[in-house]
């Protein structure tokens, strides 16, 4: 029996062992390591040769990410260790790091119970970390922390051991002053900071395969004095030899990172919003092997052979070939063709996979990442995608005509792997559009596209993808239907930060029941009444029924809302869409009957009268923007804060930390486009740099009519605005 | 002048002489069928017999842009034209109220609408009819089922002792920017016309409130006006499988029936005396 193949019968055999399954994820700042550090892991528990481990990237399978040196997807793979004369499963999750491929973590997250969070000893804590430790959290996922690449402070920096200790203790610092401030206002997690005497934080050098804890320097006896010899002096494979880093890390995981059965009971409140009190809520916080299946997909990949596959956690059940099972916000069943688990990028089938563990599931045609799937119609899973809203569009056209099914087909599945995608289909021009998170993240989509389906596309240059907001209340507005026998009164008021805020989060949406939706509306300063009255929730924008008794008016509604979507898709400025809006809908009118009241009349009715009050509350435009934080040596710093500045950006601080400045700020996404390229050249490759969306706001008056007469034309809508608006 | 005239139910011949007389005096027609038709006439047909070229305006062109109507009626005399009459159902009150804004004459020439035809055809007294309602298709109503404007008109009509006319729903033509065309399932029962028309038949109406009303005695009234019209009357389960020809259909559900509408019912419809309720 080849060794592979022993490996996946003990993971079998630990599958039904939720008290030795260990769920958990590697994430970090861009380059920090994590893929590294992964493969390190995979080599100490026999998975690939102990040679190859930091040169073979084995979880970066996709051709461009060993390419560009980066994680894009997040990978899954299985493996075993021993720790304390007990073998453990640990199902590991390893993520990207760029913060175009947030959405990736995020998902990532919900399907497992800790996070190893990789930090470089010489860069610190960087914005990314801030976000993934915040993402981790957020899902009540456990962190423990491993410093990577001390092996430069030793070697290259040549820090003397004091200098290093106090290095290491700030990173640490700073990272658990992160965990402090993101935990305070979370009862059901005790003390998650991580410390070198708790055993909760680990060093070492995944490049060269060595890492010490305190439990592994009271293990082998070695101290940091000795290791910092044996580094210096060149003996890294000694150095591997006598104390490995996956021995290190592995073992933090099996003793820090909670199990499956220590965890669901704390988790599923957090994630899951339906009746406490029920059997299937009890079989979930018992990872009850033999309840009713639930399974939350947390990934879509392709595989060319098996078709689609979704891999996620088992809740609750057990998952095997052949059960009809329900996915959430689709009708009907879908029937599981295989269930399987990864072995390092590679699926392995088995029968069964046990609640507590991560599965690989095909047949689940019509779920997308984040579907809940399950035995019996269930309340799904919170959604997993609100972090980020795309900033940036766009176009993609085939080549030839003869492409253009397998295109639309290929865009469908982009946007099933990656919800943070969002694509436009017009089937009538061919030119498709995708939005995502960054320039990054598209040309990465565009080039799968092309490599991996083999069909050659045409792009356009990117989009910023813009907003429209009112900036204070309008008067009540009439809207009258095209055959005046129906008029809706209706006016509008700017929400605040915190009820955006709110609802962007996913704290309140029309999933939730309505009870903890309007006590979430509430807490985030919205009126009793109000919070009572909400009839939907569209973008971030709500719609308030202030209407009392008007009979028909529940059977309209439906159209109603079509009518205020359609307008808050397309602001009246610019057809860019509308965020932040309240909508009052005070009375209506309507006729008797149906056909005079149908959507030809109802839709151009309410979609009039709320443009007309957007208006009335002076909409204007709003621009997307991203912080900015350069790291570069001292002499081409005016280049880089300059390369800011001269992007209508604002340079906040500028500070040193050891040998390099830091110059941080904000700019428009709309004036980033090409800053990769302009930043190199501007300081000689010396900078390294980073964004991060920083939400929309508002352009200054100035910019305003230039820029709407500017998406406009591209648009192909007529120059001139509505007369109405006369304050731009 | 704007003279809003009827056509009338059927087809070319349906109009009052007072109407064909005011029409071939026009010097301009409008008409729009946007919500019903003339099934036996085409507008060419119209435009032969009375010797006028007719301008079909569609939704919005009577909607939303009316002004050169009405530009055209401070000079000249101008006709309007609908099927059936136009100030019932689809009413044209509020063009003849932005007329009489720009202080432009106006007059009405009835025509002959489904609801007379209605009364005449079935023997069902008209003082004894309540509000009547509209079976939209399931695709074009903004609810699910049969929705509430039409179950509670049934309901309450019934609870009065009164008869309540169901229109079946018409859709003419088709509208690339109607989000109900957009809706329209390619397998949409109902009559489907070559053109894109669309006319919900009784026995697709009798199905759909055959789900709330099973057991509900209806009498469908099948192409009123033209020269073979067609009454006939059962329970809703018994109307959803038979087939009644051409359109245009309507349904009408009878409340507690005269001695004389029962007769009537009886020997114009073949109903069953028994299901009728009789006072």
């Amino acid at each position: 029996m080849g060794r592979r193949k022993k490996i996946v019968q003990e993971c079998e055999r630990l599958m039904d062992e939720p008290e030795n399954i260990r769920n958990i994820a590697i994430a970090a700042h861009v380059d920090h390591g994590k893929t590294t550090l992964s493969d390190n892991l995979l080599a100490g528990a026999g998975m690939i040769s102990d040679e190859t481990a930091g040169e073979q990237l084995a979880m970066d399978t996709e051709e461009d990410e060993q390419e560009r040196g980066i994680t894009i997807d997040a990978a899954n793979v299985s493996m075993t260790h021993e720790y304390e004369d007990t073998n453990h499963l640990i199902n590991l999750i390893d993520t990207p790091g760029h913060v175009d491929f947030g959405g990736d973590v995020t998902r990532a997250m919900r399907a497992v119970d800790g996070a190893l969070v990789v930090v470089d000893a010489v860069e610190g804590a960087m914005p990314q970390t801030e976000t993934v430790l915040r993402q981790a959290l957020r899902e009540g996922v456990k962190p423990t922390l491993f410093i990577n690449k001390v092996d430069r402070l030793i070697s290259e920096l040549q820090e003397g051991p004091e200098e290093m200790q106090e290095r290491l203790l700030s990173v640490i610092h700073d990272v658990n002053e992160l965990i402090r401030g993101m935990t305070q206002d979370m009862d059901d997690v005790d003390d998650w900071t991580v410390s070198v005497e708790g055993g909760t934080v680990g060093f070492g050098s995944a490049l060269y395969k060595w890492g010490v804890s305190m439990p592994s320097m009271q293990r082998t006896g070695m101290d940091f004095a000795e290791i910092m010899e044996l580094e210096r002096s060149d003996k890294r494979q000694e150095l591997h030899e006598k104390t490995p880093l996956s021995d290190v890390v592995l073992d933090m995981v099996c003793e820090h990172f909670p199990n499956p059965v220590d965890a669901q009971p704390r988790r599923i409140p957090r994630i899951w919003r339906g009746d406490a009190e029920s059997d299937l809520a009890d079989q979930m916080r018992l990872v009850d092997e033999s309840g009713e299946v639930v399974f939350m997909v947390t990934d879509i990949s392709m595989d060319p052979h098996a078709g689609e596959i979704a891999s996620g956690r088992v809740f609750s059940g057990s998952l095997e070939k052949g059960q009809d099972l329900y996915v959430s916000g689709t009708a009907g069943k879908n029937r599981v063709q295989s269930v399987g688990i990864y072995m390092g990028g590679e699926r392995e089938e088995v029968d069964e996979v046990p609640a507590g563990n991560i599965a690989a599931v095909t047949g689940l045609r019509d779920a997308i990442a984040g579907s809940t799937v399950s035995e019996t119609e269930m309340t799904p899973f919170e959604s997993i995608e609100h972090i980020s809203e795309p900033v940036i569009t766009k176009s993609v056209e085939a080549q030839t005509m003869d492409d253009l099914p397998k295109l639309i087909e290929t865009l469908r599945q982009v946007s099933k792997e990656d919800p943070t995608i969002q694509i436009t289909i017009n089937e009538d021009t061919g030119e498709h559009l995708i939005s995502g998170q960054g320039e990054l993240h598209l040309e990465v989509i565009t080039q799968r596209i092309e490599k991996n389906q083999g069909i050659p596309v045409n792009t356009g240059e990117p989009i910023v993808v813009y907003r429209e907001q009112s900036q204070e209340p309008s008067a009540e507005i009439e809207g009258i239907s095209p055959n005046r026998h129906n008029r809706f009164y209706v006016s509008i008021e700017p929400m605040t930060d915190e009820l955006v805020e709110t609802i962007k989060m996913g704290e309140a949406s029309m999933d939730m029941p309505e009870q903890e939706r309007r006590e979430a509306l509430q807490e985030a300063g919205m009126d009793k009444d109000d919070s009572q009255e909400v009839e939907h929730i569209h973008g971030t924008n709500i719609l308030i029924d202030d209407t009392k008794g008007i009979q028909h008016l529940n059977e309209t509604m439906e159209l109603v809302i079509e009518g205020f979507e359609d307008a808050l898709d397309n602001g009246p400025l610019a057809n860019e869409p509308v965020q932040g809006t309240l909508i009052r809908l005070h009375d209506a009118r309507l006729h008797e009957d149906t056909i005079h009241r149908g959507p030809a009349q109802v839709i151009p009715a309410t979609r009039n009268a709320l443009h007309k009050a957007l208006i009335d509350g002076t909409i204007k435009m709003l621009e997307p923007m991203q912080d900015v934080r350069i790291d570069v040596p001292n002499d081409h710093m005016g280049a880089a804060s300059g390369e800011i500045q001269g992007r209508r950006g604002r340079v906040d601080d500028m500070y040193q930390e050891g040998d390099l400045m830091v110059v941080e700020g904000i700019a428009p996404v709309g004036e980033m486009i090409g800053f990769a390229s302009d930043i190199r050249s501007a300081t000689e490759g010396r900078a390294s740099w980073n964004t991060e969306n920083a939400g929309f706001e508002v352009m200054s008056d100035s910019l305003q009519r230039d820029k709407i007469m500017e998406i406009r034309e591209r648009k192909g809508m007529k120059l001139e605005l509505p007369p109405s608006i006369d304050y731009i | 002048m704007l003279t809003f005239i009827g056509l009338g139910l059927y087809d070319e011949r349906s109009i009052t002489v007072e109407g064909q007389r005011a029409l071939r005096e026009a010097d301009r027609a409008y008409a729009e069928f946007y919500t019903s038709k003339l099934i036996g006439a085409s507008v060419p047909d119209l435009e032969d017999v009375h010797g006028i070229e007719i301008e079909v305006r569609d939704r919005a062109g009577v909607e939303q842009h009316p002004e050169d109507v009405l530009e055209a009626a401070e000079n000249e005399d101008v006709a309007f034209l609908t099927a059936g009459d136009t100030m019932i159902s689809t009413t044209h009150v509020d063009l003849r109220l932005r007329a009489h804004e720009r202080g432009i004459e106006t007059r009405v020439i009835h025509g002959v609408t489904a609801q007379t035809a209605t009364s005449s055809l079935t023997g069902l007294q008209n003082y004894r009819f309540g509000k009547a309602t509209t079976l939209p298709f399931p695709y074009a109503h903004g609810a699910d089922g049969l929705p509430a404007s039409v179950t509670d008109t049934i309901d309450d009509n019934r609870a009065d002792g009164l008869h309540t006319v169901v229109y079946l729903d018409i859709k003419v033509g088709y509208d690339p920017t109607s989000s109900q065309t957009a809706n329209r399932p390619e397998d949409t029962v109902g009559y489907d016309r070559a053109d894109g028309d669309q006319y919900m038949t009784a026995d697709v109406g009798a199905a759909l409130l055959a789900e709330e009303y099973p057991e509900l005695v209806g009498v469908v009234v099948a192409r009123a006006g033209s020269p073979d019209p067609l009454v006939d009357a059962a329970t809703m389960t018994e109307l959803a499988e038979r087939s009644f020809g051409d359109p245009l259909h309507l349904l009408v559900i009878p409340g507690e029936c005269h001695l004389l509408e029962a007769d009537a019912l009886v020997e114009l419809a073949g109903v069953d005396r028994e299901a009728l309720d009789i006072v």
